[in-house]
């Protein structure tokens, strides 16, 4: 689905980006793509769905050169969910999305009502200014908006954020949908959640350059420290100890009464995020 | 491309709905029309100058009844004292000589030529009627044109800018990037509701207050001349608001207009204000031409079109490098 091969990018004479990106994503994949704040994220979602022009390098989507395909035709087949909800605050949620919908073909679009229902959507507020929504039901209308073309490529950025804990595993079980039936989503994020429940594959990125590209499990087990924390109970005091996975393979090692819990000391994407940025989530 | 220039077309009409636009030049028009029907044409009509004439020697048999004779030079010095703007004719000397209290480059050439007009003298000095309008025909005709003017610089440059800043706060002109329509739609649904705005509001103006008979006869000259103004005012205005930051700088640039761009003009056209470079205001000739457009002389130089013709399409392309420059940026609302 998308194909990049030494892609760069630079806004000015001293102003590089993008230092020869690599990556590809098939189809029916959500790829996940994390970095800090001014990593270059952005700046490669910008090229891929046409909006920056004047990349290096070699980017192709839905097997066609990208510096030749961003016709219509093209536009028609992606689904882009903005960092921040951009609607017409004086319009409602039904007329933003006729408004955004009118540009697409009729036979690809869904019904306004019914997409908004499965985004949980208050029915009241429907037909109210979205002025008067809060941040998640601006999200969700934003949402619509670029599922409501049935897209065959969705470009989210930040999808969750401005979301309850419902409204995010909402969300999370909206992209997996879309997903069961073919979309290819690619995925921005500092939702390390989001990343790690969602995406088939994630790239880490840092000052323009991808500096791990694996599953979320690979990566995690390329960067564990074999070991499990084990709290346990030993005439009547509670107590822990870290030990070498290996050390389990003739059981428990050492006197006890109780075994509590056993946690593996494997990092959480977080800790690779870190690791590998060398920043920590903003 | 029909289809989605209707949707961007519609769209805009709702934006300047709810942005009161059409409230405010429907206001505007109101207070334009009361302003010439009911104070201009009735308050700022200038009396005639009084003609004294001293002519001791009576050599001036035919002269007309608004010239008042006077007995000696003395009281003729004496009775421009008191009306200043009157003018003095002194034949003593065989010759009529003018005489005025005091006067200025433009309206000493005015004021002879009227006062020997009515002297009647071998009909050397007969004064020139040019067109066929009436006084008040000519104020109606004079204010028009400079309302429509001001109308269109500033109240719809101002609502332009106005709207398009609300729409790119809210960010929705991001999303446009990526929607499967040809991007130069956009710019031009929208300089298609302020150029029907701007028409619209120049035939009710002129219809209202020049007449229907007279308005049938130059509405047309003055469409052209106010689409040409509108397209180049709406463009300078979706420009602005692309490459400034928000509303209150806007608003600086715009006093810059004011002073560089609408001042001069309407002090070279309307006032004894001489300035050399005016010719090359281009701001001049296209209120010159609204202004000769609504006397019913419209400009038939095709050099000044072709020129405008150049001006908007080279707006155009400044605005749409800007516009796609606005949809590329990120931020936050």
């Amino acid at each position: 689905m998308i194909e990049v091969k030494e892609l760069t990018f630079s806004y000015g004479k001293d102003k590089q980006a993008l230092h020869g990106l690599n990556f590809s994503v098939g189809d029916g994949e959500i790829f996940g793509f994390l970095g800090p704040n001014g990593s270059g994220k952005s700046t490669t979602q910008k090229i891929l769905t046409g909006v920056l022009k004047g990349h290096g390098g070699y980017v192709s989507l839905f097997g066609q050169d990208i510096s030749t395909v961003h016709t219509q035709d093209f536009f028609r087949k992606i689904g882009v969910l903005f960092e921040f909800p951009y609607l017409y605050a004086n319009l409602s949620a039904v007329d933003n999305l006729k408004y955004f919908s009118s540009f697409y073909p009729a036979k690809q679009l869904r019904d306004i009502e019914e997409i908004l229902e499965k985004l949980e959507f208050k029915a009241d507020f429907m037909k109210k200014p979205v002025s008067s929504y809060s941040k998640g039901m601006r999200q969700r209308v934003s949402m619509a908006r670029a599922l409501i073309s049935s897209p065959k490529l969705l470009f989210l950025d930040e999808p969750t954020s401005g979301l309850d804990p419902s409204g995010a595993v909402l969300f999370r079980k909206i992209i997996e949908e879309e997903r069961a039936k073919g979309t290819t989503v690619f995925l921005t994020t500092h939702n390390m959640l989001d990343a790690d429940l969602l995406c088939d594959r994630i790239a880490f990125i840092t000052n323009g350059n991808i500096v791990a590209l694996d599953t979320p499990k690979r990566l995690k087990e390329q960067n564990c420290n074999h070991r499990v924390r084990i709290e346990y109970l030993y005439q009547g005091r509670r107590e822990e100890k870290i030990i070498e996975i290996p050390e389990l393979e003739r059981g428990i090692p050492f006197m006890h009464d109780e075994i509590i819990s056993v946690h593996s000391e494997e990092p959480t994407l977080e800790d690779m995020f870190i690791q590998y940025t060398g920043r920590g989530l903003s | 491309m029909w289809g989605n220039f209707c949707s961007l077309f519609k769209k805009d009409c709702k934006m300047m709905i709810s942005g009161k636009f059409f409230l405010v030049a429907f206001g505007s028009l109101i207070i334009y029309s009361l302003f010439i029907n009911y104070g201009y044409v009735h308050y700022m009509n200038a009396e005639l100058y009084n003609v004294y004439l001293y002519d001791p020697q009576g050599t001036q048999q035919e002269v007309s009844e608004l010239i008042y004779p006077v007995a000696s030079l003395e009281e003729l010095n004496a009775v421009l004292s008191s009306d200043a703007n009157g003018v003095g004719i002194d034949v003593s000397s065989g010759t009529p000589d003018i005489v005025f209290y005091y006067g200025s480059e433009k309206s000493d050439n005015h004021r002879a030529d009227y006062a020997l007009s009515l002297l009647h003298q071998e009909n050397a000095y007969t004064a020139w009627i040019v067109g066929t309008n009436t006084l008040e025909s000519k104020q109606r005709k004079e204010m028009c044109s400079e309302l429509l003017f001001i109308e269109i610089t500033a109240v719809g440059f101002l609502g332009i800018a106005s709207v398009l800043f609300k729409e790119k706060q809210m960010g929705a002109i991001r999303v446009h990037a990526v929607l499967p329509f040809k991007k130069g739609l956009f710019i031009m649904a929208k300089l298609t509701v302020f150029l029907l705005s701007d028409l619209i509001f120049a035939v009710l103006m002129t219809v209202l207050n020049i007449g229907v008979s007279d308005a049938a006869v130059i509405l047309p000259a003055v469409l052209v001349q106010t689409a040409i103004l509108s397209l180049i005012m709406a463009l300078t205005g979706f420009g602005c608001t692309m490459m400034l930051k928000d509303f209150r700088q806007f608003s600086l640039v715009y006093v810059v207009i004011i002073i560089f761009v609408s001042a001069p003009v309407f002090l070279s056209a309307n006032t004894s204000v001489k300035m050399a470079w005016i010719g090359l205001h281009p701001f001049y000739h296209v209120y010159m031409g609204l202004k000769n457009a609504c006397f019913g002389t419209p400009v038939t130089n095709p050099v000044y079109y072709i020129c405008s013709v150049c001006e908007i399409v080279i707006l155009f392309l400044i605005v749409q490098t800007a516009f796609h420059k606005e949809m590329g940026k990120e931020g936050s609302l």
